[in-house]
This record gives C-alpha cells, sequence and structure tokens, in this order.
C-alpha cells in the first residue's frame, strides 16, 4: 500500500498537467455549454437555441458526407500506392519521396492553392480545361452547389493518403518474404497475392490509421475553413466549422460549447461503433 | 545554488518592479493599426512636446483578427489606455462595460458628420472618439463607358439607368457590375443592406426589435442586387468573390464598375495605369434618396487602462480638427477637418458627396449571427436553390430567433 501511494507520488506531475491540458478544458466546456456570455446559468437553453439553428442539422449532414467520402478514398488510394510502392521498379525512393509532398505541405499554403487554381475566371484548373476545348466555359468548381463538396473532399483525399500510403507501406515490408514464396508455389497471381497475403497482413495498420483519420475528418477545418468558410451557403459547412464559426465570429461561447459537447458525443458513438465492428476480430480481442 | 536561485528571484523580482514602474508613470499605451503608424507617430511627438509629463507608447496592430485580439484584451483586464477600433465595435464594449466614456473628450459635436457619433452613443453617453470615416461609391472604368457609347460624366442615376448601363457594358467577355457574393459576410453587407434603406427595408428595424428582411421594400431591393448575377452582369465567379477579389477583376479589366470605398484607388492605378477611372454616386430607386453604410474608426479607452486621465488627454488631442485631418487614412470624422489639402483630390469629390447618406449599422448583440443568416439567404438566390421570397422568409425566421 505504501509502495503504491508513492508510485502515484512519482506520476503526479504528469497528472497534473494533463489534467490541465485535457481535463480543465474539457470541464470548462461542459461548464460553458449551460451559461450565458456573463456567466450567468442558464440551463439547457443554449442547446435549444443550437439545435433551432437552421445550419445544424445542414453541417450534421455535410459533416457525414464528408468524412465518409475522405475516408473510403483515402484509404482505398493510400493503399493502392502503397502496393505500387511496394514493387522493385527503378526510381522507386524518388517516387516515394515525391508522394510525400501533398502531406508535408502545410494544410493553409494547400488550401489556399487550391483556391486559387479553382477559381472560376482566374484558376488555372478551368483555364487548362477551356484552352484545348474540353468545356466550353469555365466551371464554378467552388460555386456550384453539386461541385463544391465533392471538390473538398478531393482536396482532403489529395492532402492525406500519402500518410496511409506511407504506412500501408511500413506494414507490407514487414511481410517476410516466406508467404509470398509459399503464395507462388501456389500458383497464386499477382491480385491474388494482394488479396491474400498482402492485405490480410496490413490489417490492423489499416484499422488502426482508420481510426485515426475518421477523427482527423471529424475535427477538420483547414482545407474547408481557408477555401468556402463553410459556403456557399452552408454548402460545405461541416460542424467544426460552425462550433469555430458560433464561438469566434458569433462571440456565442456558451452556444459554441453546447455544440461541441453534442458533437462530442456523437465522435464518440462514431469512434465507438467503429472499434466494435471494425477493429474487432476473435484473435484481437484479448 | 540555493543563493543562486535567490539571487535570481530577488533580480527577476526587481526587474518585474522596475518595469511596471515605467509602464505606471504618465505613460500612455496606444494601439493603431499598422497603416496609421507613421501619421500616429508624428501626432504622438506633437503630443509629448505639449504635455511635457506624459509619454506615449505606440504599439501597432493588423486588422487580420484585430477584433478577437481587442475583446481578449478588454478582458483579461490588461489592456492598453487607448485603442483604435472599428465604429461598429463600439457599441458592444459599452454595452458590457469595458471602455469608458469619453464625453469631456469630444467636444464641438456639431463639427462632427451625425453618423459617426451616433455609432458611438450608448445610453446617452459617447464611448468612442470617432476620427476617420468611409463610405462605398461605384468606381467606373472609363474607357468602357466611351467604348459601349455611355458618358462617364453623365453617370446613371437611377437603379433603372444603372441596370440599363451594366448591361451595356457587359460586352467582349467583360462583366457590367461586379455585386458580391462570397468571402467575409461583411462584404455583402456593406455592398447591399444600402439598397434595402434607400426603400425603407433593412435587415432589422434600428432599435432592433422588428425584422425587416423578408419586407416586400428589403425583397426588391435584394432582387435588384441578385439580379445582376441572374442576368449575367456580374461574373460567374460570383459567389467566390469578395471586394478585393472584385478589385483584382477591375484591375484585370474584366469588369467595369464595381462597389467600393477610396483606399482601391491607390492601388488600381498602381497595378494598372491604363485604367481611366471615375468614381460615381450608388445609384438609387426612382424619387427615392442613395444610401451607404458609414464605416470608419474611433478610440476608446479601456475601463482597465492604467491612465485614463492621461488616456482622455490624448485622445482629446487627436479629436483636434488639424490632428484628425493627419491621422485619417482616408476621411475625418470633422466636417471642419474635410478642408485639408489632402482631401481635395478630384477623384475623392464622389466619395465625400456620399458621406451625409451614410448611415451606422444596427448595433445589436447578435449582429454576427443576424448578418450571417441574411448572407447565406443571399447566397441560396445566388446559387438558384431558392426565390428572393423564399430565401428571405427563410432568413426572417432565422433572425426572429436571434432577436
Amino acid at each position: 500500500m505504501q509502495k503504491q501511494s508513492t508510485g502515484y507520488l512519482f506520476i503526479l506531475p504528469a497528472l497534473m498537467v494533463l489534467g490541465m491540458l485535457i481535463a480543465y478544458p474539457v470541464a470548462y466546456t461542459g461548464l460553458l455549454s449551460v451559461t450565458d456570455n456573463a456567466g450567468n446559468f442558464v440551463g439547457l437553453e443554449n442547446f435549444r437555441r443550437v439545435l433551432a439553428a437552421r445550419a445544424t442539422p445542414i453541417a450534421f449532414w455535410n459533416t457525414l458526407w464528408w468524412v465518409l467520402g475522405s475516408i473510403i478514398f483515402q484509404v482505398l488510394f493510400g493503399v493502392m500506392a502503397a502496393i505500387l510502392l511496394n514493387q522493385n521498379f527503378k526510381g522507386r525512393a524518388i517516387v516515394r519521396s515525391v508522394t510525400l509532398v501533398p502531406w508535408v505541405v502545410p494544410g493553409i499554403v494547400a488550401a489556399t492553392t487550391w483556391a486559387w487554381m479553382l477559381h472560376t475566371e482566374f484558376g488555372i484548373i478551368n483555364y487548362m480545361l477551356t484552352a484545348p476545348g474540353l468545356i466550353d466555359k469555365p466551371i464554378g468548381w467552388l460555386t456550384n452547389g453539386n461541385t463544391v463538396m465533392p471538390v473538398m473532399i478531393a482536396i482532403n483525399i489529395w492532402k492525406m493518403f500519402p500518410f496511409v500510403a506511407i504506412m500501408v507501406l511500413a506494414g507490407l515490408q514487414s511481410i517476410p518474404n516466406d508467404l509470398y514464396e509459399a503464395a507462388r508455389i501456389d500458383g497464386a497471381s499477382f491480385w491474388e497475392e494482394v488479396w491474400y497475403v498482402m492485405l490480410p497482413q496490413v490489417r490492423s495498420v489499416i484499422v488502426a490509421i482508420t481510426l485515426l483519420l475518421v477523427i482527423w475528418a471529424l475535427n477538420h477545418i483547414t482545407i474547408i475553413y481557408a477555401i468556402t468558410r463553410g459556403g456557399p451557403a452552408n454548402k460545405t459547412l461541416i460542424t467544426p466549422i460552425q462550433i469555430f464559426r458560433t464561438a469566434f465570429d458569433g462571440m456565442q461561447f456558451g452556444q459554441a460549447a453546447a455544440l461541441s459537447v453534442m458533437f462530442f458525443g456523437v465522435a464518440i458513438v462514431i469512434v465507438f461503433i467503429y472499434i466494435r465492428t471494425l477493429a474487432s476480430n476473435p484473435e484481437e480481442a484479448q | 545554488m540555493k543563493t543562486m536561485t535567490i539571487k535570481l528571484a530577488m533580480a527577476a523580482t526587481a526587474s518585474f518592479l522596475a518595469m511596471s514602474a515605467s509602464a505606471w508613470a504618465g505613460q500612455v499605451v496606444w494601439w493603431t493599426p499598422n497603416f496609421n503608424e507613421a501619421r500616429a507617430r508624428q501626432l504622438v511627438e506633437t503630443f509629448q512636446a505639449a504635455n511635457p509629463g506624459v509619454t506615449v507608447k505606440l504599439e501597432t496592430t493588423t486588422t487580420d483578427g484585430l477584433p478577437q485580439r481587442i475583446l481578449t484584451a478588454l478582458q483579461s483586464g490588461a489592456a492598453p489606455d487607448v485603442i483604435d477600433v472599428q465604429h461598429a465595435w463600439v457599441n458592444g464594449y459599452a454595452q458590457n462595460k469595458l471602455v469608458v466614456p469619453l464625453d469631456e473628450a469630444v467636444t464641438e459635436r456639431d463639427d462632427y458628420i451625425p453618423a459617426a457619433l451616433q455609432y458611438n452613443t450608448w445610453n446617452g453617453k459617447l464611448w468612442g472618439a470617432p476620427y476617420r470615416i468611409e463610405t462605398h461609391a461605384i468606381i467606373i472604368n472609363r474607357g468602357d463607358f466611351k467604348a459601349v457609347g455611355l458618358d462617364p460624366d453623365k453617370p446613371p442615376q437611377t437603379w433603372e439607368a444603372f441596370a440599363d448601363a451594366a448591361k451595356k457594358l457587359t460586352v467582349n467577355g467583360k462583366s457590367g457590375f461586379a455585386i458580391t457574393g462570397g468571402g467575409e459576410v461583411g462584404n455583402t453587407i456593406f455592398r447591399s443592406l444600402p439598397f434595402m434603406w434607400m426603400l425603407g427595408g433593412g435587415i432589422i428595424s434600428d432599435d432592433g426589435k422588428k425584422v425587416l428582411v423578408d419586407s416586400p421594400e428589403s425583397e426588391k431591393a435584394v432582387t435588384f442586387y441578385t439580379d445582376f448575377f441572374k442576368n449575367h452582369l456580374s461574373p460567374s465567379s460570383t459567389l467566390e468573390n469578395d471586394g478585393t477579389a472584385n478589385r483584382r477583376l477591375f484591375i484585370a479589366e474584366k469588369v467595369s464598375m464595381y462597389q467600393s470605398g477610396q483606399f482601391d484607388i491607390q492601388s488600381i492605378r498602381k497595378e494598372n495605369p491604363k485604367i481611366d477611372i471615375g468614381v460615381i454616386p450608388v445609384p438609387h430607386p426612382e424619387g427615392a434618396k442613395t444610401a451607404v453604410i458609414l464605416g470608419g474608426w474611433s478610440l476608446v479607452v479601456p475601463s482597465s487602462a492604467k491612465n485614463p486621465d492621461e488616456a482622455k488627454k490624448l485622445v482629446a488631442f487627436l479629436s483636434k480638427s488639424e490632428n484628425q485631418a493627419i491621422l485619417t487614412d482616408t476621411f475625418p470624422a470633422r466636417i471642419s477637418a474635410m478642408n485639408a489639402e489632402r482631401f481635395n483630390d478630384p477623384i475623392l469629390k464622389v466619395f465625400k458627396d456620399m458621406l451625409p447618406f451614410g448611415r451606422p449599422v444596427p448595433a445589436h448583440p447578435n449582429w454576427v449571427q443576424i448578418s450571417q443568416a441574411y448572407f447565406d439567404g443571399i447566397q441560396r438566390i445566388l446559387l438558384g436553390d431558392e426565390s428572393v421570397k423564399e430565401a428571405m422568409d427563410g432568413a426572417a425566421s432565422e433572425i426572429e430567433g436571434l432577436l
């Protein structure tokens, strides 16, 4: 008993730092969500107001699309790139480094560059499409309600798939050569190798990365905020941006906190379901 | 080791005391935006020469993120003594008792443009000293006017004539009149709200008690504004354009007319000297007067200022007519200061003529969210998702919940 309490004493400084950095903000957000700007207790008024706002359900559905669209293609392209980079070919080292570029570019720089490239009048993308006559007139990538969200998702995929590729590549390289040899003796084609050797071996890596990607997509702000600020007409408004806007543009910290609390709840449920269904298989559960 | 620590601690305490002492002895800390720096420094020297006991420490701010920075400083209780702020922010500070009244510092009120004082007044007291004002007008490419047979010296006055001119100017891949539909909310508020005022409408009433955005007058004004895009007279990129984007399009000679303030003139002249720039008044409906939003800057003294008396002395000094004429980047808030030589540039004449039509935006604690709801409605119209009526009815029900 004595020994154990001494142990606690040793980790106390670390616990205090953790407490200040994590527990306090979480608790304070909870407190903010039931008070007004002057600090008076208002019960669930902030929750009522934020749920009544027209933008809230829009943001919720947008967030769902954003997360699903981003994750599926990030993982798909990431794994494909990893398998490609795992092959033996000339200049592989250079291709591996170049693949990382989107991930290394700072988010705000990438977003601003994309915003310029996609601009209806000045953008190079419309120029490249109109100059050879592929389309007659420029497309309003960021101003058309049907293209703006897919474009945001595409940028996010471009930004994050290298990360998936590198992590999966690391997993692929740890696969022992015997497995490939055994498969080849059995007459496996390349695709059968991918399906029966590579993917099962890197499954746990993919599962862990997907969870990270889900969390990152759920609290993402940079790309969308820098390009559209959630517009036009809330077509790209996702909940983290709504929280940011409510707090720092509208100065309604109580309502922003209420939205954060609810979002926290939803995020936990999503992550929980994910871990329960995808991340657990008989071997990994204990 | 131990004595070393004690020595260090003592040295730190001593230097801390020395620092705070120097901040107390009649020093006024003044936060001013970086574009004011040179002129502010010049005025500080004059002020210090006239007031030997007081020193002014100038600290420059940048407009990006300024409202958040000031609010944080005001609420933390460690604010400077004088801050340059935009007119529209003052009311919020006053309502939350973050600044002190400046009634003694601002005298000769008859000499001020009334709307500038109105912005800074709450509960019968003056909480900010306005020193700079500005409004929008329409900046035009005179060469484009001549090319399509329009006379730039006889510009269109009414909405109808203006829309006709915009139609004529929309030729050879150029857009006649660029409206904004993207960027920060304020861009579109500044450019569309005055059209509502001209007809007697608005987003909310001046007392902040009634929603006006779905009134027939407001809807007519919104129709006038958004039709420039629907009729293809505003660039196809309108939904991603703010004031700066419109200026770039004007400089690239893709747009013949757009709304802005006098601060754009210099950069147009520098970046494309070929353009023959003209300025015309904002058009008005037949039989009604024009209107614009009056913007600008004021000086406030925070409640937590360390030297409020000296701070007020500085504010009184800066509010003198001749000093306002120096400090302002655009126009001074005092009518007599307008006589200074630098405001006589002929290109400024129309901007000056618009000043008496300048009105303050309504002061409401939820103004940011109210204007966001309206702006979302404008974007729904521009996207073609909703008619003007549907969009403004939707905005009205959102705003209703915010009053």
